[in-house]
């Protein structure tokens, strides 16, 4: 179901959390709320979820403003960080316990939670009690759970923020297979940049209780409105300079950019820069650390403080004290103006 | 080895335990059947049912005494459990004016000596004309209870918190059906335990009891007293096990009733209960 947030205002103990959100989820897609932790995101998916009310503003779902219907007749799940299984029922039982509060019969109930079961994989749990089960096995009852409310809207709270990276991947791929099966409009909160690029259809990033951009993973990722979004998916550093007739000048370089005029930001982030070992080259290799499968060189030009970063690959033959001469893949340059730098 | 020694160390602290609990009861018992146990004899010298035939006698009004006593202390012990709950489900999981001021006055009977508190009280509620009345007892008898209530409730409360009603309320459960099947369930050890020491509090209360309800509101334990002050060894004991009978009998009722809610653990099986 589509969802629409306007103007929405929060205040708790007296510190302004949300700021004039304005946010649309169009049915059946899958967005993520990524920010760093404090910028308000749980409270926005708490506001939605109607668990915190609003100062100012409606939230809008399914073209009908909900601002007045109570948190358990919304049909906006959250699946808690912490994951909130009720200690004590049995698996099942959890499953059930959303389809009791819609009225079904207990035989309906017994059968949809083992259904449920089936599609997050634990065929055959539905009698195990939950103190007994992983943290991977309880995420999945968490989901089904969820899932068993029928919800209109998905709300998930750093639901894989626990795991280790393997079973975080296993349950993103669970949970987009099940969202795509159901159609279910899914907001997920996220501080893991890749997590919110490799899952959603949109992203809004959000900073100090402000949406700053809402856009997607592309777009955001290569194309940031200012730099408080740019260094949050990867640091690099900061050329000024100016565009005039579409063509950026710096002191560093010039290059065709298809650009209003005016003062910009270029942002050259490491895998902007491809680098050539070179005898009497322009920057000396201050550092190179190891990243798994590519190394980070760490590079200094030798004639101003001038500092870049570059991601070779493992076999790389390049050492710290080499110099080299560097090149600039234009394509994944990143154009910022100086006002909106900062917002 | 270390596993071996802990399980023998905590059966030394069982059988110690068994011990201090059924030596007195047996000493009842004893003196209850007792004519004369003159010192040092290591048990009695002669026997008799005088005790018995006493305490059942028409004149004594054991059984009217006995259930009027036990439905007053349960009525308490039922109040005490429910204002017990709210006030630390207040306490614990809401922010108001005064906060700090009542969980100070929740504890508050317990701060002051029974003697000067029953006093005081006494002419408080001679004004309100709850003196010689049962609903007087009741209240007096509630004030000397729910401070273990609430303390007990309170830490219970403060264990589980308001993070699963909150689940619950998002998969569509009413703020009443979150506590009912959530909270409710999860305080079923401390509402047991609060149930039965309200209940022992309350009907082990002479001196109130007896002031408050000026000899008009019969207790068992108004009804005993006087025997053991009298010195009456045989007749005391045996009322004592008839009154320790009926505190096992209601403690009994109290754990088959709570296992009747919903979500309660079986004999560590949980079952479906889908009503």
């Amino acid at each position: 179901m589509e969802l629409e947030l306007r103007n929405i205002s929060v205040t708790l103990s007296n510190k302004k959390i949300l700021k004039f959100i304005n946010l649309k989820v169009e049915d059946g897609e899958f967005i993520s709320l990524l920010g760093a932790s404090g910028c308000g995101k749980s409270t926005l998916l708490k506001t939605i979820a109607g668990l915190i009310d609003q100062d100012e503003g409606s939230v809008v779902l399914g073209g009908n403003i909900i601002d007045k219907t109570p948190a358990h007749k919304r049909r906006t799940v959250i699946v808690f960080q912490d994951l909130r299984l009720f200690p004590h029922m049995t698996v099942a039982e959890n499953i059930s316990f959303p389809l009791k509060m819609l009225g079904i019969d207990k035989n309906g109930r017994r059968k949809e939670a083992i259904n449920l079961l089936g599609k997050v994989k634990l065929k055959g749990y539905e009698d195990m009690h939950v103190d007994k089960m992983s943290g991977g096995q309880i995420q999945r009852v968490a989901l089904a759970r969820a899932l068993a409310a029928k919800p209109m809207v998905l709300l998930l709270d750093e639901s894989f923020s626990s795991l280790d990276i393997n079973l975080r991947k296993d349950m993103q791929e669970l949970v987009l297979e099940l969202q795509r099966e159901y159609k279910i409009t899914t907001i997920l909160v996220t501080h893991d940049q890749e997590e919110a690029l490799t899952m959603s259809n949109r992203i809004a990033f959000m900073h100090n209780g402000q949406i700053e951009q809402y856009d997607t993973p592309e777009n955001i990722f290569k194309k940031p409105i200012n730099t408080i979004v740019a260094d949050y998916f990867s640091k690099g550093t900061y050329v000024h300079g100016k565009i005039i007739n579409n063509k950026f000048i710096s002191r560093l370089f010039s290059s065709n950019v298809d650009r209003e005029t005016g003062k910009y930001k270029c942002l050259i982030r490491p895998s902007a820069i491809k680098i050539n070992k070179f005898k009497n080259g322009e920057y000396i290799v201050a550092e190179k650390i190891y990243q798994g499968d590519s190394y980070l060189l760490k590079l200094n030009n030798t004639d101003s403080n001038l500092k870049l970063e570059s991601v070779v690959p493992d076999f790389t033959a390049i050492i710290e004290g080499d110099r080299v001469n560097i090149e600039l893949d234009k394509d994944k340059l990143i154009f910022i103006p100086e006002k909106q730098a900062c917002s | 080895m270390k596993n071996f020694k802990s399980n023998r160390l905590l059966n030394i602290f069982l059988y110690i335990s068994l011990l201090i609990i059924s030596v007195p009861i047996v000493i009842l018992l004893l003196w209850t059947f007792t004519a004369r146990w003159p010192w040092p004899n290591l048990l009695p010298k002669t026997y008799s049912f005088r005790a018995i035939k006493e305490v059942f006698a028409p004149h004594a009004k054991l059984f009217q005494t006995l259930f009027s006593s036990m439905l007053l202390s349960l009525a308490v012990a039922i109040l005490s459990v429910i204002i017990g709950t709210m006030t630390a489900r207040a306490l614990t999981l809401y922010d108001f004016v005064g906060k700090e001021l009542i969980a100070l006055l929740s504890i508050a009977p317990n701060l002051v000596p029974g003697t000067v508190f029953a006093m005081g009280i006494h002419i408080v509620f001679i004004h309100m004309a709850l003196a010689d009345t049962v609903l007087g007892v009741i209240t007096v008898h509630l004030i000397y209870t729910l401070p273990y209530s609430v303390s007990i409730m309170r830490d219970l409360t403060q264990s589980i918190g308001g993070r699963l009603e909150m689940q619950a309320y998002v998969l569509g459960a009413s703020p009443f059906k979150s506590f009912i099947y959530i909270t409710l369930p999860l305080l079923v050890p401390g509402i047991k335990t609060s149930i039965g020491m309200a209940y022992i509090i309350s009907s082990g209360q002479y001196f109130i009891t007896l002031l408050i309800g000026g000899g008009k509101v019969k207790t068992f334990s108004v009804l005993m007293v006087p025997f053991i002050a009298k010195g009456d060894r045989a007749l005391g004991s045996a009322y004592a096990l008839i009154f320790m009978m009926s505190t096992l009998l209601i403690l009994i009722i109290t754990d088959r009733v709570t296992k009747k809610l919903p979500y309660q653990n079986d004999g560590g099986k949980y079952r479906w209960n889908w009503n």
